[in-house]
């Protein structure tokens, strides 16, 4: 569903991301781990063709995506780190917004309000202005929007930095019906608990190179732990 | 998708504090000007046909004189305000709308309340052309500049093309959306204008007035598109709102307040008029003989040689006609060739100095739509020039006339001829109609093919920038 074939990109002298391979498949979570500037975002804003690719190709179902980039874009939802929206408009009508841009079937309101719950988002917040919302709300609205485009992949660039455990454990459980559904996920993270719980593989980047990718069932969480902290010593 | 984009737009521009007291500012101040513009056009119009009608009937019933001792006591002539005039006053109260037709002289117009005006009067009179001019552009980058930068600081733009939106459709979307929004502000706008165009001139004169009112309102939406175009053009451009209103914001004043003013200065150095003061000169020496034709006195002996031999008589006592009248009319015709020469010297400086500002308004669209306003509106130099122009006609009758029955039915030297009110019937009342909307089109061909011009140069300038939309 997710490909990257020697997938880099370089600014000048600096290479933000070495020759990468990756697949991912319907139904996997492939969890990027590394430290700030690892390339964990430049490889999720090269398969969202924000930046263009110096080599190699990223395909979303099987679609180049700097070729066929806003046909690609069908396929993907995007939950970036801090969910941005229109403070102007309530979440509901962000969410309405969002989902008729996405192209999707046009949903009744009482189906946009059932995403928003699915979400996790308070009832009485749906009709407030986006404005007077905290982080995790605006997180929730972000989840709403990418659940309701029913796309068969998600991207997603540290969604669960500052939302509180309980949150951030809806998202995990959220993440594994998603991951049940078929929907092949890549998310860049810190969380190495939540990538051992909620991830089916996980991929270790270090100065725009991957240096680890295996499968979690393959590996405890201590362990895990410690393969990250040996390669960031490294 | 497009619609989506504009309705969005729309609901947010409504729900932006920004805007709606800015437009809500606007829309009072353009509710003054139509309420001011209205009062002033209805006061003045009752006025100038007040003076109008007591000036005909002073001269009906000035009594028994010498027709040319009437030449002298003479008529006013009043511009009439066409009905667009409530909206703006154009060079009015710089040139004046009365004017003295007497003998011996084309005079210069009077009425010109720009003479009594205090300093303050150099900010301009609020008008509701000043505020579609000035004010409108305003409201216009307060509605645009974070159209695209905002979304871009915001981070929401980011997410729009995760979603798959062409960059296009989002331009479109937006553009659609301002438009709505724009209606908003403009459509009482308008029906406020037209309540108060038809309140002053009433509805025939109004009707009449209908393809100027078009055209005028064509001028304005490419005005205000060019406004729109540029405005989402730099907010695409722009890495942050701040910039791209500080850029807008800039562009207003180079077109609002820096461009008007050097153009003036620049048109005025390159191609400078006569004063006042130097034209009035120039005028008394040429009809002095100092245009190279003979001198007043050697004029007359000329002319009486040439009457007497006409007649075959040897003495003016013997002239079967009044040597008075045609030594006068032969005045008017010398003092015509040099009112020609030199208010035609001074009108062609005047065109030429339009001219060269047409071209400024390239960098400047305020240039351009600032003449095709006053022009629609029948305020402009050229309506001026065409009622001087009608009114000096008809004086130039009028003395005619008068020499004509004091030639005819006087004798000899006498001078003493006396008409009483039956002959001043018989001289017809001035009556000025205004050219029509296509005259007054033509007049303004070049600024409104720049109007155009910018219009459709903003436009591609926008999709060009809206076609690489940057993330970041």
């Amino acid at each position: 569903m997710l490909e990257a074939i020697a997938l880099s990109k370089t600014y000048g002298a600096h290479t933000a991301l070495h020759p990468l391979d990756l697949k991912i498949e319907p139904g996997e979570v492939y969890c990027l781990l590394g430290a700030n500037g690892a390339g964990k975002t430049t490889t999720i804003n090269l398969f969202l063709n924000f930046v263009e690719p110096t080599a190699g190709q990223a395909k979303i179902a099987g679609l180049d995506v700097t070729k066929q980039s806003i046909e690609s874009k069908k396929h993907v939802a995007y939950i970036p780190e801090t969910v941005m929206l229109y403070r102007n408009l309530t979440g509901l009508e962000n969410l309405e917004y969002f989902t008729a841009l996405a192209g999707v079937e046009k949903y009744s309101e009482a189906q946009l309000r059932g995403f928003l719950r699915d979400a996790g988002l308070p009832q009485q917040a749906e009709d407030k202005r986006v404005g007077v919302y905290s982080k995790g709300m605006r997180q929730k609205v972000g989840i709403a929007i990418a659940m309701a485009k029913k796309a068969g992949a998600l991207l997603l660039d540290e969604p669960t930095s500052g939302l509180d455990p309980k949150a951030s454990n809806e998202f995990s459980e959220l993440l594994k019906r998603m991951s049940g559904d078929g929907v092949a996920i890549l998310m860049a993270t810190h969380d190495l608990f939540r990538a051992k719980e909620c991830g089916t593989r996980v991929g270790i980047m270090k100065q725009g190179r991957m240096v680890a990718s295996l499968s979690t069932s393959e590996i405890g969480h201590a362990d895990l732990e410690r393969l990250y902290l040996q390669h960031m010593h490294d | 998708m497009t619609q989506v984009i504009a309705r969005k737009e729309f609901i947010e521009m409504l729900r932006d504090g920004r805007v709606r007291w800015t437009g809500g500012i606007v829309l009072v101040l353009l509710a003054v000007a139509f309420l001011t513009g209205w009062t002033r056009h209805h006061e003045l119009t009752r006025q100038h046909s007040a003076a109008q009608e007591a000036t005909r009937k002073h001269w009906l019933t000035q009594g028994k004189k010498n027709p040319h001792s009437a030449a002298h006591y003479g008529i006013y002539a009043f511009k009439p305000k066409l009905p667009l005039a409530v909206l703006d006053t154009g060079t009015e109260p710089y040139t004046g709308v009365a004017v003295w037709l007497e003998a011996h002289k084309q005079n210069e117009f009077k009425y010109r309340p720009a003479q009594d005006a205090t300093i303050l009067a150099r900010f301009g009179e609020l008008t509701a052309a000043a505020v579609m001019q000035l004010l409108i552009p305003l409201l216009i980058i307060i509605m645009t500049f974070g159209a695209f930068a905002g979304e871009r600081e915001q981070g929401t733009l980011r997410q729009l093309l995760s979603l798959g939106v062409p960059a296009r459709r989002l331009a479109l979307g937006k553009a659609l959306g301002l438009l709505a929004g724009l209606g908003v502000y403009l459509v009482p706008a308008v029906l406020l204008g037209a309540g108060a165009i038809l309140f002053a001139s009433g509805t025939v004169e109004s009707a009449a007035s209908a393809p100027r009112a078009i055209w005028l309102a064509l001028a304005y939406l490419l005005y205000f598109f060019t406004f729109a175009a540029i405005g989402l053009s730099v907010s695409a451009w722009a890495r942050t709102p701040r910039l791209s209103l500080i850029a807008l914001i800039g562009f207003w004043i180079v077109n609002c307040l820096v461009a008007p003013r050097a153009a003036v200065d620049l048109v005025k150095a390159v191609r400078p008029t006569p004063t006042a003061f130097d034209f009035a000169q120039n005028i008394a020496a040429d009809l002095a003989g100092g245009d190279g034709h003979a001198t007043p006195a050697a004029r007359a002996k000329q002319l009486e040689a040439r009457v007497l031999k006409q007649y075959g008589v040897s003495k003016l006592e013997d002239l079967p006609v009044s040597f008075a009248g045609i030594s006068l009319q032969d005045g008017e015709e010398h003092g015509n060739a040099v009112f020609d020469r030199r208010y035609g010297e001074l009108w062609d400086a005047f065109d030429s100095q339009n001219q060269m500002r047409n071209w400024i308004a390239i960098a400047a669209p305020l240039l351009a739509i600032r003449p095709v306003s006053m022009g629609m509106s029948g305020t402009d130099t050229a309506h001026h020039r065409d009622f001087a122009t009608a009114a000096e006609t008809y004086r130039r009758d009028l003395n005619r006339r008068m020499n004509d029955e004091l030639r005819d039915h006087g004798k000899g030297k006498d001078f003493g001829h006396l008409v009483g009110d039956d002959f001043w019937s018989q001289v017809p009342d001035f009556h000025y109609i205004a050219p029509d909307a296509s005259w007054a089109v033509r007049n303004h061909a070049v600024p409104f093919l720049l109007l155009l011009t910018s219009a459709v140069a903003a436009g591609i300038l926008c999709y060009r920038t809206a076609s690489r939309l940057r993330i970041e």
